[in-house]
């Protein structure tokens, strides 16, 4: 078919180059779209004729979703669910990731089989009795129970990521740190944290994300404003408002602003340790 | 037993109790200790407690209602005309969804691993959706395939395989499909993630010995790509799966389980049975049924990632 | 400076015991080498001795303080590791000084210390770079500057020179040796290199399977060795094994086979007619060209020439044979050959226990 192999190589390289901007269209086209729907008047949204390039752009999508709605508060409301979400999973899952990544111990197998595992059990399963729980202690509606629940979920998923991002730090180095005099909790902080600094946050970043666009725990756990994230206030505008598509399609920009700017900062460790975790698990 | 050893030599600092309680061995424990203790707090005894509930009564709109039933939800899911096509559903939502996702996640994955000028921009392109949130990927669908002002409708009429606009989503013949093309939009770049590192740690001397040896693209891909990435493969697959058959979020957004059932899911149908009928009994049972077939998975699951551990 | 004790020392992982009793007694300023295959055991040896391992049971003594106990940091020990361990983001003036801020050093003191090692080691220049932007051997300088800048008890070494090419191996050892000498500080060193041990040590444990084969200088393990472990672990080409017979002869003892028979000259020893194995080193072979004082004849296989010597390999009665001949060795396969050997310098061992017999 090809007379030679340079021609071969060539004809290989465009197709790649079709495959892939083919899948980039693919993945960003529906993005792309929301973004220019989020720009244009409603008029030109419902419009019979359909626009493609918005003939007036407009932010006032954008100012409507930010002023008329409870939009700020369910922003707060999100970021404080994701802080200590994000607090709690660092302070205890580094710790934990530590203990299986570098010491020896009875059950250690077992364990981090147990943290595994978790993966397994239905979000359903765990919500009902989490829902019951909360009620009773008062928890219900409030956006550190909210937390709480997240971390049942994203701890054994950080602790896994990190592990992989301690055992990536040379053992050695610990050695060398406790004979020059460390202790090891002295060791573990002057020498292996700053070393797995890049997996610490990419690991961090990766449950940040992941609480930040959680949706079913939401919708049961949260009930009234105090304590609402944005999916869910953002779905049940949907359903009780009639909400436009270009007041629905800016809150969708707005809302995975934060994602997409954290994915680009840590997008290259992130990768690296969900794979690892992944392959590994 | 260890005895806490105290130097001459060892400074008057915050951490310095805590550093010698490190070279014990009840080290291990303390560092264990706050997160088995939280992990056990929201999963361990919610679990427990989840398999209490199934064999009970809990309605919370009717308080009166309560007590033991023993295995009265299970038995009645048994003639529970939702729940089997909910499972059939999940199986035809999860196998096709995977299949798709994983056809797509290769080619991603084999384009991306050829390393032309310019495939790191398209690598973090093509894993943009994965990091979308369910309900923002669920209305931005709805908006493209929407019954009025869908682009996608726009365009296949204008291209001429579709007569009038279609409402994907409101036609039970559709629907199923429809939500099975938006969840692979979603998946697919989890595949090519893990596909792409199976591939770049397959050595580039196998390919050239097979070259060498006289062997066709077609016979590479067969005796080498594919065995080399089995462990990948299956790994994905599973952790899919689980994570498929677990979240109704997609669906809830999307069509809710309509039209009529036809896209309902075990996990909505027990999601919906909890949070819109407040039937947590009933709704109980629903996800340890789920949990078992899970289960299923797990087993397959442990034993593969035996075979991987270093 | 301290004399080190290992009493019974044991270790298992679970069910597995990979220490079996270890002992060993070092003499103040005393260099021992712990020698052997991977998976002897000779690392984790080193490991319980820095107390980054426990026992399982057994103690250790640091001059004359009992260790077992304490933490590394509390041992006063220092230790060059394989891949070095220098803590990569720190400078180099920092990692060496890091022992010494640990113990709360006064920075005066600690840049005095830390330049008077740099300076014996020649880093002086190095000081304030980061370990990255260092080659191979200026690493490995600053490990053991790292080491001797805090003047400890006890050098531990893991295998230092195995990730150094060979030129700088050889250079890095008699760097050791000379740093040895000049502090006379004592050493544990991890090798499975015979070379390093016979240059540096004056004690060479040679363990195999969590067992010391054997404990004593280098010049005993090379000349007596206790088995044939041993006899064939260090030296290279390694001892040549015959398969024989012990025979009474006219002149005393003999050793007997297809095509060698050599008189052992002692009549008096408790010896016993029996099968023994015949073990004798390369160079302990002294080519003949008049047949009758011989004691092994054979045919040439494969001539080697090294440069400073030839290797030899012939057939003896079907058995091979290496032996290093002079350089100026003219023969050619299939020649005849004929060879002596003294036989003060050879080793009889026991084919069954494979135990050397003493004579």
């Amino acid at each position: 078919m090809f007379k030679s192999n340079r021609s071969r190589r060539l004809a290989a390289d465009i197709l790649t180059y079709v495959v892939l901007c083919t899948l980039a269209a693919f993945c960003l086209g529906p993005m792309v779209w929301m973004f220019l729907t989020s720009l244009k008047p409603e008029a030109d949204i419902v419009t019979s004729q359909m626009q493609y390039i918005p003939t007036h752009i407009t932010f006032e999508n954008y100012v409507a979703i930010w002023t008329q709605s409870n939009f700020p508060v369910l922003i707060t409301n999100s970021l404080i669910v994701t802080t200590v979400t994000v607090a709690i999973c660092v302070v205890t899952g580094t710790l934990a990731a530590y203990a299986f990544s570098r010491l020896v111990f009875r059950g250690r197998n077992n364990i981090m089989l147990g943290y595994l595992l978790i993966r397994m059990f239905p979000a359903v399963m765990m919500i009902i009795p989490l829902y019951v729980m909360m009620r009773t202690v008062g928890l219900v509606d409030s956006r550190f129970g909210l937390a709480l629940a997240y971390t049942s979920f994203l701890l054994p998923l950080f602790v896994w990521m990190l592990k992989g991002f301690f055992d990536a730090a040379p053992k050695e180095l610990e050695s060398a740190a406790r004979i020059d005099g460390s202790t090891r909790l002295g060791a573990m902080v002057r020498i292996v944290l700053p070393l797995a600094r890049n997996g610490l946050v990419a690991s961090s970043v990766f449950i940040a994300i992941a609480a930040w666009n959680e949706f079913i725990f939401a919708l049961m756990l949260t009930t009234g404003q105090g304590s609402r994230t944005w999916p869910v206030g953002l779905q049940l505008m949907v359903g009780e408002f009639q909400l436009p598509w270009g007041v629905l399609a800016a809150g969708g920009i707005l809302s995975i602003l934060p994602v997409m700017l954290l994915f680009a900062v840590v997008q290259r460790a992130m990768v690296q340790g969900l794979t690892a975790g992944a392959i590994k698990g | 037993m260890r005895r806490v050893s105290m130097t001459s030599n060892s400074r008057r600092h915050p951490f310095s109790s805590l550093g010698e309680i490190s070279e014990t061995r009840y080290w291990v424990y303390l560092l264990l200790l706050p997160s088995l203790l939280l992990l056990f707090l929201v999963v361990a005894y919610p679990t427990i407690y989840g398999f209490v509930i199934s064999v009970r009564e809990m309605r919370l709109t009717r308080p009166g209602l309560n007590g033991w039933v023993g295995m009265k939800h299970y038995i009645s899911m048994m003639s529970d005309r939702v729940f089997w096509i909910s499972l059939k559903n999940t199986a035809i939502w999860v196998a096709a969804a995977v299949m798709i996702e994983m056809t797509l996640g290769f080619i991603a994955a084999v384009a991306l691993n050829r390393n032309l000028p310019g495939t790191r921009l398209f690598g973090v392109l093509i894993l943009l959706p994965y990091f979308l949130p369910n309900v923002v990927a669920g209305h931005m669908w709805a908006l493209l395939l929407d019954p009025r002002l869908g682009v996608i409708n726009d365009i296949l009429v204008r291209l001429g395989f579709l007569s009038s606009y279609k409402a994907w989503f409101a036609d039970p013949n559709t629907a199923l499909a429809a939500t099975i093309l938006v969840e692979a939009w979603h998946g697919f770049p989890f595949f090519a993630l893990l596909f792409l590192a199976g591939l770049k740690g397959i050595p580039e001397d196998l390919y050239k010995a097979a070259a060498v040896d006289g062997a066709g693209s077609f016979t590479k891909f067969k005796l080498i790509t594919v065995p080399m990435l089995k462990t990948v493969i299956t790994a994905a697959v599973i952790l899919r799966v689980i994570s498929l058959v677990n979240s109704p979020d997609l669906l809830l957004v999307l069509t809710g389980g309509g039209p009529g059932n036809s896209t309902q899911v075990l996990s909505l149908y027990a999601f919906q049975t909890a949070y819109r009928d407040f039937n947590f009994g009933y709704a109980g049972a629903l996800s340890v049924v789920m949990f078992f077939i899970l289960m299923v998975f797990a087993t397959i699951y442990i034993r593969l990632s035996r075979i991987t551990k270093e | 400076m301290a004399t080190l004790s290992l009493k019974d020392v044991r270790k298992s992982y679970g069910s597995v015991q990979v220490l079996h009793g270890i002992d060993i007694e070092l003499e103040d300023g005393g260099f021992l080498v712990l020698l052997g295959p991977s998976g002897c055991g000779k690392s984790t040896l080193l490991n319980i001795i820095a107390g980054l391992d426990e026992t399982s049971s057994g103690d250790i003594v640091i001059g004359g303080r009992s260790v077992s106990n304490l933490p590394p940091k509390d041992r006063n020990i220092a230790m060059v590791f394989q891949s070095y361990a220098l803590y990569p983001t720190m400078s180099v003036e920092r990692n060496i000084g890091f022992g010494l801020e640990m113990r709360g050093t006064s920075v005066d003191r600690r840049r005095e210390a830390v330049a008077r090692a740099a300076d014996m080691l020649q880093v002086t220049h190095l000081l304030d770079r980061k370990p990255a932007n260092l080659s191979g051997g200026q690493r490995q300088r600053v490990a053991m500057g790292r080491a001797i800048v805090r003047d400890p008890d006890l050098f531990l070494f893991d295998e230092p020179l195995s990730n150094l090419d060979a030129k700088l191996r050889v250079e890095m050892r008699t760097e050791i040796k000379r740093l040895h000498e000049r502090l006379g500080t004592s050493i544990v060193y991890v090798t499975h290199d015979q070379i390093e041990a016979m240059t540096l040590a004056t004690k060479v444990a040679v363990m195999k399977g969590g067992y010391i084969q054997q404990l004593a200088d280098p010049r005993t393990i090379y000349e007596r060795p206790a088995n044939m472990f041993v006899a064939g672990f260090i030296g290279s080409p390694a001892m040549n094994f015959l398969r024989g017979r012990l025979g009474r002869g006219k002149s005393g003892w003999q050793f007997m086979a297809k095509d060698i028979c050599l008189n052992l000259g002692r009549s008096k020893e408790k010896l016993e007619e029996q099968e023994v194995i015949l073990g004798v080193r390369p160079e302990e072979f002294k080519v003949v060209h008049h047949d009758i004082a011989a004691a092994f004849h054979g045919k040439i296989d494969v001539v080697e020439p090294t440069g400073p010597d030839t290797m030899l390999t012939s057939l003896i009665g079907g058995q091979s044979v290496i032996a290093r001949v002079g350089p100026r060795f003219a023969g050619r396969y299939g020649d005849d050959v004929s060879f002596t050997v003294d036989p003060t310098s050879v080793n009889l061992f026991d084919p069954q226990t494979k135990l050397r017999i003493t004579w």
